[in-house]
């Protein structure tokens, strides 16, 4: 991994400057009718740092991933990536500058196989138009070939390369979750949003996926990652977020965020 | 049957059959694009196909007389080949635009589906309803073929060369379609069939993709429209029911939705053999049973194929990677554990 970059021309305004987030959520809130599923979550992610949201079920946690991805529209606050405001943005807007996600349930491109499902992703936008491959076909060739090239790297990385012509929907549980997080790292991002990424992982696969994790991260890539499981959370992430009905109640290493009285008494209720 | 005089009828017959397969092979390959590979559910897409055989046809048919005339309707032309292709290209193609940016907004794909559904019943009244535009219930009739008249031919005359004439066009565009199917946009397009949400998280505009191949299906559909109106030189509301679009979703799932060689074979089995089947059939029970029997048909091939075979005869083939021209090739499958 050669370090976040994010396909063509980079926003300079997504690049955080030194020592500020890469992403920051400001005052955050969702609705749903009467339900106020998200109620003024701020928080803040660091390059190459790995934050995890825990809380339980109805916390209000996938809402706030979704509403950070642009799937479940906010009511109030601002999402910023580096220093740009990108609350306004449609989802796929905000992957081309840089934030990319997982799913709670697989979201493999099921009819497609493992290599395609990269290579959609990596081309993403341009490479992708009508336009590029009606008028640039030579173009689009070669810029077909650099990308094949990064989805048999990332295949690499993950051991995954004898995957590369299997469907999605020939896949195991585990093998689509990584399906997913290599889809979203072959865009080479700013910010990765992960929604369980471990529900279905076979469990001597965890820890591979953990330090996997951990090595993607000390490239510079931010993490937010929902996680039930608290071992987890506790060996993947530097700090930990605590959510309860739509608010943060804890923040902090995850040793001291377990040991607070209100965690306990919201895990408890 | 009437062939021309130097044209015996089953050779009449069987070249109006190979006519109207270009013509539906050019239907299912749009929709197939559509459904097949972009995943959406166009049940209005006869309209397409009948708004580029009303403008081929009024284009074509010369100024209109009026009330006074045994028909009336608007756009009234002569224009010469191949701008009245060309216009019924356009007008499957803005049609297509206008449907498109109200009935493909944001929501589920069945409720997509039933828009479309609805808008082919409202196209259907009001074609036939208002006799201005495109002469009403009665249609159109003695549309020629602007091509043909450059070498005094009729359609009908000359079924040989216009059959030619019409598999020429079929042909570059469905070789036009496959190529376009297999470039990196067709790979877009089942990303968004396949999950919409993961394809937008990875950077894909959804609206606009969506747009974009309803768009170019409905430009088809009007061309193949325009195709088939030349040649049987008449059109009205009693050939583009909302059935017709069936026939050919029907086609591209018994040949293999997502795959052109099961949608060709598709084509050939259902709107031409299993629907001219009942032709042949001995006059059974009341006056139109046999006729009735042709959506029997449809209907149980469909199901059947559902039931049996939901891939279709020839399912969507897997692109390898070697097949996308990757430089590399993938180790070797240790198995899906």
């Amino acid at each position: 991994m050669s370090g976040p970059m994010a396909l063509g021309a980079v926003d300079p305004q997504v690049v955080p400057t030194p020592g500020a987030p890469v992403l920051e959520a400001r005052d955050v809130a969702v609705g749903y009718g009467g339900v106020r599923a998200v109620d003024g979550v701020s928080l803040a992610v660091y390059p190459g740092e790995v934050v995890g949201i825990i809380g339980p079920n109805g916390a209000g946690k996938s809402s706030f991933l979704g509403a950070l991805g642009g799937q479940v529209k906010r009511s109030r606050g601002h999402i910023l990536l580096g220093s740009r405001d990108i609350s306004q943005l449609p989802p796929h807007e905000r992957a081309r500058l840089g934030l990319v996600r997982t799913f709670q349930t697989t979201s493999e491109f099921a009819r497609m196989t493992v290599f395609e499902n990269l290579v959609t992703a990596a081309e993403g936008d341009s490479g992708a138009s009508l336009k590029a491959v009606i008028l640039h076909p030579r173009r689009t060739h070669l810029r077909e070939q650099e990308l094949s090239e990064r989805a048999f790297g990332i295949m690499e990385r993950f051991e995954m390369t004898h995957t590369a012509d299997l469907y999605g929907r020939e896949l195991s549980g585990g093998q689509r979750r990584l399906v997913e997080i290599m889809r979203c790292l072959v865009r080479h991002p700013q910010v990765l949003l992960l929604d369980e990424p471990m529900v279905g992982v076979a469990p001597h696969l965890t820890g591979k996926l953990i330090d996997d994790l951990r090595g993607i991260a000390a490239d510079g890539l931010g993490i937010l990652v929902v996680e039930h499981a608290l071992e987890v959370v506790r060996r993947l992430c530097d700090r930990v977020v605590v959510m309860a009905f739509g608010k943060v109640i804890a923040a902090g290493e995850f040793e001291e965020v377990v040991a607070d009285p209100q965690v306990q008494a919201a895990y408890l209720s | 049957m009437e062939g021309g005089s130097d044209v015996g009828a089953w050779s009449f017959y069987i070249t109006t059959l190979l006519v109207y397969f270009v013509v539906d092979a050019l239907s299912a390959f749009s929709l197939n694009l559509q459904f097949g590979y972009a995943g959406v559910v166009n049940f209005g897409f006869i309209v397409f196909q009948a708004a580029g055989a009303y403008v081929a046809a009024v284009v074509t048919l010369g100024p209109s007389g009026g009330q006074a005339s045994f028909q009336q309707y608007i756009l009234g032309s002569h224009l010469p080949f191949p701008l009245e292709l060309l216009a019924a290209t356009l007008a499957g193609a803005v049609l297509s635009l206008v449907v498109g940016l109200f009935a493909l907004r944001r929501m589920r794909r069945d409720y997509q589906a039933a828009v479309l559904l609805i808008v082919s019943l409202i196209a259907l009244q009001v074609v036939s309803a208002d006799v201005p535009l495109f002469n009403g219930s009665n249609g159109l009739t003695g549309v020629t073929w602007p091509f043909g008249q450059l070498f005094g031919a009729t359609a009908t005359g000359s079924p040989f060369l216009y059959l030619g004439y019409a598999a020429i066009i079929g042909l570059l565009v469905c070789l036009g379609v496959i190529w376009l199917s297999r470039s990196p946009w067709g790979r877009s397009l089942r990303a968004m069939r396949d999950h919409e949400d993961a394809a937008s998280a990875m950077g894909l505009n959804i609206t606009s993709l969506r747009l974009q191949v309803f768009v170019l299906g409905g430009a088809i559909a009007g061309l193949s429209g325009g195709l088939l109106v030349e040649y049987i030189g008449a059109w009205s509301p009693g050939a583009w029911g909302y059935a017709e679009t069936f026939v050919i979703f029907t086609a591209i799932f018994v040949g293999g939705v997502g795959n052109y060689r099961g949608v060709l074979v598709g084509t050939l089995l259902v709107p031409i053999i299993f629907l001219e089947i009942p032709r042949f059939l001995p006059a059974v029970g009341y006056p139109g049973l046999t006729d009735s029997l042709e959506w029997v048909v449809v209907g149980l091939a469909w199901m059947l194929c559902l039931l049996f075979r939901p891939r279709g005869i020839i399912p969507e083939r897997r692109l390898k990677a070697s097949l996308h021209g990757s430089p590399r090739e993938p180790a070797p499958a240790e198995g899906s554990a």
